[in-house]
């Protein structure tokens, strides 16, 4: 197949090949990467090691971006919590991630200062994905277009469709060559913002909202403690939904957070429903948004009958309620004595 | 009796032989280091496809831990040593740890790669004389593995092909990646398609039939030397717990990190 002569050029291309690989996609090439940074003293472009293993490439999410500065007025439909993801993720980016995007937007006669503002920034991140959706009809097909640029995309697409899968957000930045982390970072994190954008909420709308997400004196241990989550003022019994489709990923009990419920979303997204008296669904189990899946209770680590409701973008915990329209945020806080 | 000098090489004809004879020089660098690049790489490969499944177990073990140290006033505050939000950073922690582990297992034995000539005939009586240590043949392993088989002799260089795959595919994808992106303003968009494709095929291949035949038979030699080392039911024993750590990352290889075939679409 290849003339003897040549061989020990073919060896020593493909051992750089397979080098240049293993330096830039493998957590022991960023190991090599950051100890040649200590020992030249330089700064390290190597991800962070875990960063390998994440679909969220990066994985924080930068609190201060990622709720809207103002309550939402009214509930977003899918489109639109899709823009306010795009425009919250393209804030928390840095100048170089978000060249593409502001690229296409120039190319599309969208302003790329509109785009970063608080109030048109939604509205022209909608455009920018509905002049994408005709080549682009899903959604993280259509993310990937924006962070990373149509052409990239493209490829990326028709490489998977080649590999015979769906196209989620993960696979397709497994698609692309190396410069191209920082694009997988805004995609995830705008996919992972607009579900959040979509959840419904546990229980009835207008549950009392008896201890908000922050920090707080916890009321058992007495100390200064962060309470990850809201907790619902709920009877007993009360039933408890899914705020969307998802996969059960734990379903037990422990003497801390009681009967608890940890569902898996996808996209980066998931919930956890704690101090249930009663578990109706098992671990592995497939659940749709509305689904009955526990009823309320006093279980764990509790003072009297309630819900800690637990929402995490990216394995970070988020505060449930700046994903809620402020309409229904007031109802439920205005009843907080 | 002094050693016969050796048959002079024959005149270069061009300029790539003569690259190639230079490059042949340097053999004993960076084909060790190319070998233990394409593990590592069909490894990560492997590892990356498994990091959620190790989230399920995280969990499923969270639990019975929890559910285990609540019973107890005592022993109750230890509910809180892995938060949800722990937990993940945990599985990956596993993942990571569990890839380090591999490449140690079936990364390592690379660097430990030697090319030899084979003997020529003026030179035999060194072979004779046990002066010259020559490493066994494909032939002499293969018997070895089939008259005296051991989880090492077989699991070790099984793994090593199918992470060998897994690591050559990933080239593969990303030598597509890279042309295609990179040509594409250059050679226009089918130009840069047909050519992208077509090295990523060629690497595909060129990565098998350069370095992962290799690989597997470094392995083969690394295990088949340990094996004779210890002999008998210390054989047999010997490198258990590294067949343990690099047999879930071959299948995840073989069965979700190898798409050979979309390669030709």
């Amino acid at each position: 197949m290849f003339p003897s002569r040549a061989k020990g050029l073919l060896d020593f291309c493909m051992a750089v090949l397979c080098l240049w690989a293993a330096y830039h996609h493998t957590p022991a090439g960023a190991l090599v990467r950051r100890g040649a940074a200590w020992a030249t003293g330089t700064r390290s472009t190597a991800r962070p090691l875990l960063a390998y293993y994440d679909g969220m490439t990066g994985t924080s999410l930068s609190e201060p971006l990622v709720a809207p500065e103002a309550p939402l007025a009214r509930p977003l439909t899918d489109a639109e919590a899709l823009a306010w993801g795009t425009h919250l993720a393209l804030k928390g980016l840095d100048v170089r991630a978000r060249q593409p995007v502001l690229a296409l937007a120039t190319e599309l006669g969208v302003s790329s200062t509109a785009l970063l503002d608080a109030g048109e920034g939604p509205d022209a991140a909608k455009k920018l994905h509905a002049a994408l959706e005709a080549d682009f009809p899903g959604d993280e097909a259509r993310l990937t277009a924006l962070f990373a640029g149509r052409v990239p995309a493209r490829y990326a697409l028709e490489r998977v469709t080649a590999e015979g899968g769906v196209p989620t957000l993960e696979r397709l930045a497994g698609q692309l060559p190396p410069g191209f982390e920082g694009a997988s970072v805004g995609a995830a994190q705008a996919l992972a913002l607009a579900t959040a954008f979509g959840l419904a909420w546990p229980v009835h709308e207008g549950a009392r909202v008896s201890s908000p997400f922050g920090e707080r004196l916890h009321p058992v241990l007495g100390t200064r403690k962060m309470h990850t989550g809201v907790d619902l003022s709920v009877p007993t019994g009360t039933s408890v939904v899914a705020v969307s489709a998802g996969v059960v990923r734990r379903a037990s009990e422990d003497a801390v957070n009681g009967r608890v419920l940890v569902l898996d979303h996808g996209r980066g997204v998931t919930t956890a429903y704690c101090h249930n008296s009663e578990l109706v669904v098992t671990v592995g189990q497939r659940v749709e948004r509305g689904q009955l899946i526990a009823r309320s209770g006093n279980t764990g680590r509790s003072t009297g009958p309630h819900l800690h409701y637990q929402l995490e973008l990216a394995s970070r915990p988020m505060d449930p309620l700046k994903f809620r329209t402020a309409l229904r945020t007031a109802a439920a806080q205005g009843l907080t004595p | 009796m002094p050693p016969r000098p050796p048959a002079a090489s024959p005149p270069s004809s061009n300029f790539i032989a003569d690259v190639s004879r230079f490059l042949g020089g340097f053999r004993w660098a960076f084909m060790p280091l190319g070998l233990l690049a394409l593990v590592a790489v069909g490894v990560h490969s492997a590892a990356d496809t498994l990091d959620d499944r190790l989230l399920a177990v995280v969990d499923r073990a969270d639990s019975l831990f929890d559910a285990l140290v609540g019973r107890y006033d005592v022993t109750a505050p230890m509910v809180e040593w892995l938060s949800l939000e722990s937990r993940t950073r945990l599985a990956r922690m596993l993942a990571l740890a569990w890839e380090l582990s591999a490449d140690l297992v079936l990364a390592l034995p690379a660097l430990g790669y030697r090319e030899v000539r084979a003997p020529v005939p003026a030179e035999a009586w060194r072979a004779a004389m046990g002066q010259q240590e020559a490493r066994p043949s494909w032939r002499a392993l293969w018997t070895r593995c089939l008259r005296r088989p051991t989880p090492m002799r077989w699991l070790r260089p099984l793994a090593t092909a199918a992470v060998a795959l897994a690591g050559a595919c990933a080239v593969a994808r990303l030598v597509q990646g890279t042309v295609y992106l990179s040509w594409r303003e250059l050679m226009g968009d089918s130009a840069a398609d047909v050519a992208a494709r077509g090295l990523a095929l060629g690497t595909l291949l060129g990565v098998l039939v350069s370095l992962g035949w290799r690989a597997v038979l470094r392995n083969l030699q690394a295990a088949d030397a340990a094996c004779e080392e210890d002999g008998g039911k210390g054989a047999f024993r010997r490198g258990l717990v590294g067949c343990a750590v690099v047999v879930p990352l071959a299948v995840a290889a073989v069965l979700d990190a190898s798409p050979v075939l979309s390669f030709l679409r």
